[in-house]
Parts: structure tokens; sequence; C-alpha cells
């Protein structure tokens, strides 16, 4: 008995302490909140504009038959801040907007103009929204344009965009998928620059909004996510073009795997098509006579996806031909990435400062008020490649006709 | 009074015999003139003796004998009667206590002794596979209801001079025979004196099952919910258990042995974990182990995460799972409480319903559990998952002792996550490890040996060694706190 009492204490103890704990006293049925899976954040008649994208839980379910209602439901709602914006939602929502599982945040061109970091103070600093969302700058078009559009592979557009941004960056690579802890760091850091990607819609916009937009094989329109956003500090200043894009990709190491054509050798006509499956960047910085250099040492591993050329890849002496080509292809594109960059945006999104900033901390601190312009004018880059071809596929030489 | 002697007429003796037994209707009074007119009455209870033999061996040999001259008991015991178990009773309690058990009480006119002959014949159960923890490889006997039939299936697996049985009786009424076995030089003997004097001072009247005296030895300082004393039918889990030092308590007239110490693993683990091979049990055993933490902790790990953590499920199952809740009026706590309560019903009447109606009853409780409650929006089907899920993991546990425990935290595992999340939950789960390295079973650490950590005795605590590796029949002994 005297156990008992004891544990009796013990237990009532434990349990009046969880009473100051308030923090934790959060109950709340999953049938009382609203699951909110990306959010827009435009700038209309100088205020924000929140557009929230929810998905409908009774659409969802398997059991129900598939009726007109939409899967996802937009909320938007006007007001000087976010979080304001956010709670006004609740006066035409009859649930509490639950933003743990947010996936995405769309960012209009014109908030990025005027700089994203005071609208997303509030997704830094929520207990609530969980740090791994991804975020994206709406090109041409309204960021709730965007979330209020019908996706045509899953049925909730949120997560058919985010899934979308997934794949594009692992298997495409001209895209960056940034979540909100890479800004976080991009933005408090000296001597690197955030990148956004950005995302517009193409077709017909006012039909893609209508579930008529997924009726057919072909979609009326569609998203498309292009090119990365280049910011300095946390105003965007201009967009990459693809293969600048892809530069970026390689440089800050985000290839998984992608595929480009190169030239053949001897014939610039033609082409044959590398996918590269593997790739390695080291970024080194030197000082030579007081000016920074960044050596930028990439090793990729390629497979020959298709090709196109004359010359005959059971050859040795042709196939290092080959493997020379790819070589300069990818360290031309690093090249052109990186000077059109410094010329024209002064924007250190490689990280190279950063580089610098680790490797020689004494000369960074003269270096890092103006490094913007130091990056601009002065940095030297020198790219080491080092590619290789390995595999060729099931093929040898293209099929043909014997002679 | 019933202390006393006989008296020397054997007509008072009868009629003393039959006032004493109430003139009951099964109590037999059988007078013989054997040769030599010497009265002669035989006493006994229609149904507990072997009649075949009462003829045979007592009656025929007293009447056939061809030397008239008359003799003593003593002669009479040693040359004329044809049983085993013969001899001479003194007192009237005595005589009485013989008969209840199956004997014979022979009184000859003149004399103040008696002879008991025991010639039990009562109708026993035969023995039949063991019907709550049942194997496919391994022997398939279990106990029955006759203490001696179960003190022989264990002597008959270890021919060993060092096992004692120690008898008793207990209760005031049923006078129930218990038998104590252990080994000696193995079992604590401290212990065993301390079983064995508790089991003498019992002071209550009957004594039907092994539970009734299970109550009584339980350390009276400790409550708990957990079983500290083991019970089985299984006669090789016993023998098995003896062999390890430990003290087995046989009850006459139930198949469940009793043994003690007896430590938390011991409920988990199976006898076939001894029957297939090492890599097998061992798969087994984590299976086993894991189908108690969800029998534990399904339902309240779901309810914490869907009412208070929903950060911590991935997106696509968090959307699935409010499309299942949608429509449905009652919290998490509720629904999951209803269908436990619902469950712990149906598998209450299973027991106890004649089982030519079990089909009914199964087709039923599916039907309303799975589809109608679900189609009716009452519940929400992920929670009939997790309920089947924690019901048929509660069968995973070997011990049908051991489930009871588990069964009733889960309840309270659920109110506490209920109302505080994963953090209620955490402090539930702390208390009851606390609790259960708090307790001994017969001077022995419960969770032992695991908490205290004891590295010798880790050949079979979570995983089996191979028998070759371990010195079996040392392990789980000598660790006294």
């Amino acid at each position: 008995m005297k156990s008992m009492k004891r544990l009796c204490i013990v237990i009532s103890i434990l349990l009046t302490i969880t009473m100051f704990l308030t923090g934790c006293w959060n109950r709340r049925e999953l049938n009382t909140i609203s699951v909110v899976l990306a959010m827009g954040i435009d700038w209309v008649d100088g205020q924000y504009q929140l557009s929230v994208q929810v998905s409908d839980p009774s659409q969802m379910s398997t059991n129900r038959s598939v009726s007109q209602r939409s899967p996802a439901i937009v909320f938007s709602e006007r007001a000087p801040s976010i979080f304001e914006a956010l709670r006004k939602i609740t006066t035409k929502a009859s649930r509490r907007m639950y933003l743990s599982h947010m996936r995405l945040v769309v960012i209009s061109e014109k908030i990025a103009e005027r700089g994203i970091r005071s609208p997303l103070d509030f997704l830094f600093r929520d207990h609530e929204v969980r740090p791994d969302f991804y975020m994206a700058i709406a090109k041409d078009c309204d960021a709730k344009d965007i979330l209020s559009f019908v996706t045509p592979m899953e049925v909730l557009p949120a997560l058919d965009l985010y899934k979308s941004l997934k794949v594009s960056e692992t298997a495409w690579a001209p895209t960056a998928a940034v979540n909100v802890v890479d800004m976080m760091q991009w933005v408090t850091k000296d001597g690197i620059e955030p990148v956004l990607t950005g995302i517009t819609l193409i077709g017909n916009r006012d039909k893609g909004k209508k579930m008529d937009n997924v009726n057919q094989p072909a979609s009326m329109a569609e998203y498309k996510y292009t090119g990365i956003g280049v910011l300095l500090d946390d105003r965007i200043v201009g967009w990459l073009n693809e293969s600048d894009s892809k530069g970026y990709s390689y440089i800050t190491g985000k290839v998984h795997s992608t595929v480009g054509h190169i030239p053949c050798p001897g014939s610039p006509k033609d082409y044959f098509v590398a996918e590269v499956y593997k790739s390695q960047v080291k970024i080194k910085p030197f000082i030579r006579n007081g000016k920074p250099i960044i050596r930028v040492e990439m090793k990729n591993e390629d497979n020959v996806g298709e090709y196109h050329c004359q010359g005959d890849l059971g050859d040795e002496k042709f196939f290092n031909q080959l493997q020379q080509a790819a070589r300069q292809q990818q360290k031309q594109l690093l090249q052109r990435s990186i000077s059109h960059v410094q010329q024209k945006y002064g924007a250190d999104i490689f990280g190279f400062g950063e580089a610098f900033h680790q490797k020689y901390p004494r000369q960074w601190r003269t270096w890092k008020k103006n490094w913007p312009e130091i990056f601009k004018n002065d940095l030297k880059v020198e790219i080491v490649v080092t590619s290789k071809i390995n595999r060729t596929g099931k093929l040898m030489n293209p099929i043909h006709k014997e002679p | 009074m019933k202390e006393d002697g006989f008296s020397p007429m054997l007509h008072a003796n009868i009629e003393r015999m039959k006032l004493l037994m109430g003139y009951s209707s099964d109590f037999i009074v059988r007078e013989l003139i054997l040769p030599g007119n010497k009265k002669t009455v035989i006493f006994y209870l229609d149904g507990m003796v072997d009649k075949k033999e009462l003829q045979d061996s007592v009656i025929s040999a007293l009447l056939d004998r061809t030397p008239v001259e008359p003799i003593t008991l003593q002669e009479l015991k040693d040359h004329v009667l044809d049983a085993g178990d013969v001899c001479i009773i003194h007192t009237v309690e005595a005589a009485l206590e013989q008969i209840f058990s199956g004997s014979l009480f022979i009184m000859q006119d003149g004399i103040v002794d008696g002879l008991s002959v025991a010639l039990p014949g009562w109708n026993d159960r035969a023995i039949t596979e063991s019907k709550t923890q049942s194997v496919v490889r391994g022997p398939q006997d279990s106990f029955t209801e006759t203490l001696r039939t179960n003190t022989t299936l264990v002597r008959r697996r270890v021919k060993d001079t060092r096992i004692r049985l120690i008898s008793l009786k207990v209760g005031k009424m049923t006078k129930t025979d218990v038998a104590i076995m252990y080994m000696d030089g193995l079992a604590d003997e401290k212990q065993l004196q301390k079983l064995i004097s508790r089991l003498r001072a019992c002071q209550q009247d009957r004594v039907l099952e092994g539970e009734y005296l299970e109550e009584i030895l339980h350390e009276k300082k400790q409550s708990t919910i957990f079983p500290t004393i083991y019970n089985t039918d299984r006669p090789d889990t016993i023998a098995a258990g003896i062999m390890e030092g430990k003290v087995a308590l046989f009850v006459d007239g139930t198949p469940f042995v009793m043994l003690t110490p007896a430590l938390f693993v011991d409920f988990i683990q199976s006898a076939e974990d001894y029957y297939q091979r090492p890599i097998y049990s061992n798969l087994i055993r984590i299976l086993r182990y894991v189908a108690l933490m969800i029998c534990l902790l399904a339902p309240s790990v779901y309810i914490a995460l869907t009412t208070f953590h929903q950060d911590m499920l991935p997106t696509q199952l968090l959307l699935s799972l409010a499309a299942q809740r949608e429509g449905v009026p009652l919290p998490a706590f509720i629904e999951a409480f209803l269908m436990e309560v619902t469950f712990e019903i149906l598998r209450e009447a299973g027991i106890r319903m004649p089982r030519t109606i079990g089909q009914a009853v199964s087709i039923v409780g599916t039907i309303v559990i799975g589809q109608a409650a679900v189609e009716a929006s009452i519940v929400s089907a992920a929670m009939v998952i997790i309920v089947s899920i924690t019901a048929i993991s509660s069968f995973v546990i070997p011990s049908y002792a051991m489930s009871f425990p588990i069964r009733i935290i889960r309840f309270l595992f659920m109110a506490l996550s209920a109302s505080f999340g994963v953090y209620g939950l955490t402090i539930g789960i702390i208390v009851l490890v606390v609790h259960l390295c708090h307790l001994h079973s017969f001077g022995i650490a419960y969770m032992s040996p695991s908490a205290p950590f004891n590295a010798s005795d880790q050949n079979d605590a979570i995983f089996r060694n191979p028998f070759w590796k371990s010195t079996q029949g040392q392990t789980k002994q000598g660790k006294s706190s």
C-alpha cells in the first residue's frame, strides 16, 4: 500500500507539472483544422494579399463518390501583415488554418522586388510552421493564380507543384528547390546571396482555374518552373536563363542527374547527349597578388544518352575526343554562368565569398563590406572539369544499315 | 470430539460415523461377517472408490480367508489386504480425512483402531493438449485436475534425486491437497520456507483454484497489477522452471500449476522458444516484443499524433487520416475508447459463450465493428485498423495473465495521451518502467536480468543463446536483490 501511495503521489505531481506546460496544450481534432498545403503572397493596393490552399478532406476520402466540389479550396484575404491576413481568413472559413504541413510558398514578383525579408518573418517565427517547405517566385502572374490553378496529375495542386519542383531539381537541374532553412542562411550570411526558382503559368489562365482544365488529356493551361531568380540581399535583381541556371546547380553541387547535348568533335552541326549521373564540385579560394581567385573543380561521371556523331564509338581515340568535348562544353557552361552573374547582377549566389570567409577570415573582414563590388569586378574564376564518359547504354554505334 | 479415538463397540462407531456424515446418501456402510464370526464394517463414499478393486482385493480377500482364527489389524494389513496403500488409523478425524480422499475405512468389532485402504476410483479427465499455451513443435500434454497426475508429469521429465515434493492440505472446508515441488540446492531456501509458512498460515475456507493461494502468496507490501506468480498448464514449462531453481506449487483440482519467482520476461517467453532453432525463436521474440508495444501503445500513439502532433505525420498520411475522420462526430479519444471497449466485450463474450454460437458472435462482431461503424461514419476506418492490430497483438502475448495488465494500462495511456499528447504518454511510460523496476517476485527483481543488469544471465533474457553456448539450469537464479 505504501508503494501504491507513493506511486499515486508521483503520478499526481507529474500531472500537476504538465499544467504549467501550457505550450503543449493545443489539442485539436483532425476535423477542426484545415491543412494548409500552399501559401501565396501578393502585393495588392499597398497590402499583403495572402492566399492559402487547403485540402477539402471530404473530397479526399475514397469511399465518397466524386462530386463536383473541388478537392482544394483557396482562401485569400488582405491585411497589412501576413499574420493578420491569416487570422482574418477565419472570417471566411470554418476551420483554423494549420500551417505545419505547408509544402510551398509562392511569392509574387512584386514582393520579391520589394524584399522578401519582412513578409517571411512570420514564417520564420511562427512555431507551427515547419521549416521544410519550398519557396518559389510567381513570374508574370499572381501567386493567387498559381494556387487556384487545377493541376492534372495530383488531386491537390499544392502537392503537384511540390513534387514537380523536387523531381525537376533532381532529374533536370535548372530549377532550385529552395527551402526556408536555406533561405534563412542565405539571408543572414555574408558572402552568399539567395536564389529562388521561378514559376509561371502558360496557356489559358482563366480556363486553367476550372475543373475543365483536366477533363482532357492535354491541359488548357499548365504551370512551369522557369529558371532561377537572383536575389541581392532579399530583393530580386534578375533571372538566369536555362543554361545559366544549370551552371548554378552544378556549382552549388545540387545536380543529382541531368542531361545536356554536346557538339560532336569535328562536326559541330551534329551532337550527342551526355547524361550526367554523378557530379562533384569543389570550390577552392586562393589569393594571388591580393586578388581573390576561385578555382572550381568539377568531376562528372557521364553516360552517352543519345548519339548522332559520325565517329566510331568503339574507337578509343575518338572516344577520348568525345570526353574532351564534354569537358569543354561543361566548362563553358560554368564559365558563362559565372560571368553572366558577375557582370549582370553582381550577386554572389554561388557562395564564393563564404568560401573566402572560411579560408581567409582575416582577409575577408576587409572585403566583407564591398564584396558585391569585388565579386563583380575583381574576382577571377578558374574552372577545371574532369568529366568521364563511362557507358554508352545498350548500343555502341547508332543502328543503321550495313554499308 | 472428533479428535477422539474410537470406542471398542463397533455399532457405536457405526452410529457415530453416520451421525458425523449426517446420514448422507452416498456414505456407504458395508457390514460383513468374516470367517470366525468376526463383525467387520467398511466405510466409504460412493463414487470416490474403485468398486471393482473394492470387490476383488478387499471384500473377497477378507471373506475368502481360509484360516479362521482371529488375527490382528497388523496381520490383516500385512497378509490379507491386496491393496498398495494401507495404514492404521487411530482417530475419527483421520478416518474421515481418508474417506474424503477416496479411501475405504475398515473397522472390526472390539478393536479401537481402523484400517484405511486407499482405493481412489473417481473419474479423471484424460491428459489432453494444452488449451491455453499451445505449441506447434514440442510436447502436447498438459496438466489435469488431479494433483498426483500433475506431479507425475513433471517427475517423469526430470529424473533427479534432488527433486523434493512437500505436501500440505489447505482450506478448512476443502482440505485441498497442495504440493510444493523444487530442486534441492537450487531453490532459494529462505523463500521456500516463507512460501510454506504462508501456506500453513492460510485460514481460508476454500481453495478451489490456484488463484485462492496466489493472492495470499503475493507480497503484501507491493501492490501491482502485474502478475508476480507464473501459472501454466504445460508440464515442460514447470519442469524447466524447477531446473532453474524455481518453486512449483501444485493445487489439487486445477490444471494450472504456479511457478515462483516469476519475472517479466517469463510472461513474454513461450515454451516453443526452446523447441525451435535459436534464430527462429529470437526473431519470433522480437516480433512478440513489437506486438507487446503495439498492444500497449498503438491507440494512445494514434490519439496523441492525430489530436496534438499532426505535424509529426507525413503530409499524405495526414490528409488521408483527415479524410477518414471527416464526418466522424466523436473526438478521437472517445472513438478509440468506444472501439476498445467494444472489442473487450466481444473478447469476453467469445470466452464465456457456448462454443456453438461462437460463429454468430464473431460475424456480428466483425460486421458491426468493421463495416457498419465505418459506413455510418461513427468511427473512422483508420481507428478500426488501429483497434484490430491492437487486438491481434494482444493475443501474441503468450501468457494470459500478462495480457490483463497490458490491456488495463493501454486504457490509462489512452487517457494520458488524450489529455497531454506525447508528453503525457512519455510520462506514463516512465512511470510504468519505474513501477516495473520497483517490483520483485519472491526476492528477485521483476525486470531482471535487464534491471538490474546481469551480463551473465543474458543467455535467455531477451534472446536465447543456442543450448551449447548457454549453461541451462544455472540461469535466472541466485539473483536475489
